[in-house]
């Protein structure tokens, strides 16, 4: 499917998307209520059938108090990506956990959650995956010090 | 007074002297450790593709220097080539693989990364700023990565440095060609008013 396409197809289903514009791949925003269920609808719908989830990571907005997550789904069938996002608030990150739909998802979540603190609900294993378990606070949050780290020069 | 001598082996020699024996025997030991060194490769990113397989691929050709056996092995090893950037989860691992190599043992550190920390030096909450922060090191290899010239370059300061340094009285002994770190307790300010005495006894007269 072309981008504009894919785009009003996810806009049917969810009023509330809203396309993304400077992205060479289609790319929408979506509200964090009833995400899971755009999400299963975007897999198994027949004309979008995104059964791949490649990718998921999270962007800190700081500025904004909110975290920005981003789902990069595949569909092997058609062969054609989408990117869906959903912001939640910095202080209390809860996003339900994907793991349902797209099994791999389990391990992506764990890598966010030990990266940037959002807790998944549903998540049937939820510690850290790549740092040590005794570790403090969320590295790739943009405020996180400690005393390890090197200031840089200003 | 003592200080340079005792507490600064890496920047300061021994004189050398003992028996013509011992010293013979020092040199032909020496010779054959330096040409035979056994790499542990401890690759962990990109310096790995030039120092251990471009290094040791046909057109470099690192058997010419007699250090062409990389073990995986760290029983088996007597050099300890750190290639790559070293975080703080891979620095107890890679302690344990220094001390569980058999002296006499050898560290090139390869590339930034393994030098100071390189492009990672800065506002990082996981790379280690320099192997030397965990385990001595003898050569380091400057470049990222570096290319294998400046590998062997390296090698041939170290085989240099194992003919030189070592002697069987001193074991382990050896003059390093970057000194790390000045040991703790010691400022620069010491060494040099012990150099000016040494050098200038009795009030500056030469």
């Amino acid at each position: 499917m072309e981008t504009h396409e894919l785009i009003s197809a996810v806009q049917a289903l969810e009023p509330a998307a809203v396309p993304r514009e400077k992205v060479d791949r289609a790319a929408v925003v979506a509200p964090v209520e009833r995400f899971l269920e755009l999400m299963a609808r975007l897999r198994d719908e027949p004309d979008l059938r995104f059964d791949m989830l490649c990718t998921h990571t999270a962007i800190d907005w700081i500025a904004e108090a909110r975290l920005e997550l981003v789902y990069c789904l595949y569909s092997t069938v058609h062969r054609h990506y989408l990117v869906v996002s959903a912001s939640v608030p910095r202080e209390a990150a809860v996003m339900p956990s994907m793991q349902a739909l797209w099994p791999i998802a389990e391990w992506q979540e764990r890598e966010v959650y030990d990266l940037f603190g959002v807790r998944y609900t549903g998540h049937p294993d939820l510690r850290r995956i790549l740092l040590d378990d005794d570790w403090q606070g969320f590295p790739l949050r943009k405020d996180y010090r400690d005393d390890f780290m090197l200031e840089g020069p200003k | 007074m003592g200080l340079i001598t005792e507490k600064l082996p890496a920047l300061v020699e021994p004189v050398p002297g003992g028996s013509v024996l011992l010293s013979s025997l020092d040199a032909v030991i020496n010779w054959a450790r330096s040409n035979s060194l056994w790499p542990l490769t401890f690759g962990t990113s990109c310096c790995a593709i030039e120092v251990m397989m471009a290094a040791g691929a046909a057109r470099h050709d690192l058997a010419r220097f007699g250090a062409e056996v990389t073990r995986p092995s760290p029983r088996q090893a007597d050099l300890l080539v750190v290639a790559g950037t070293i975080v703080r989860k891979m620095a107890p691992r890679l302690k344990l693989l220094y001390e569980q190599m058999a002296e006499p043992r050898y560290v090139i550190a390869t590339g930034s990364c393994a030098i100071s920390g390189g492009p990672f030096i800065y506002n990082n909450y996981s790379t280690v700023r320099g192997a030397d922060e965990i385990i001595p090191v003898d050569v380091y290899v400057p470049g990222c990565p570096p290319r294998p010239e400046a590998f062997f370059y390296g090698i041939l300061m170290l085989q240099k440095l194992i003919r030189e340094g070592e002697s069987l009285r001193t074991p382990g002994v050896r003059r390093k060609p970057v000194l790390a770190a000045l040991p703790a307790g010691i400022t620069i300010e010491q060494i040099q008013q012990e150099l000016r005495e040494l050098l200038e006894p009795q009030g500056g007269r030469r």
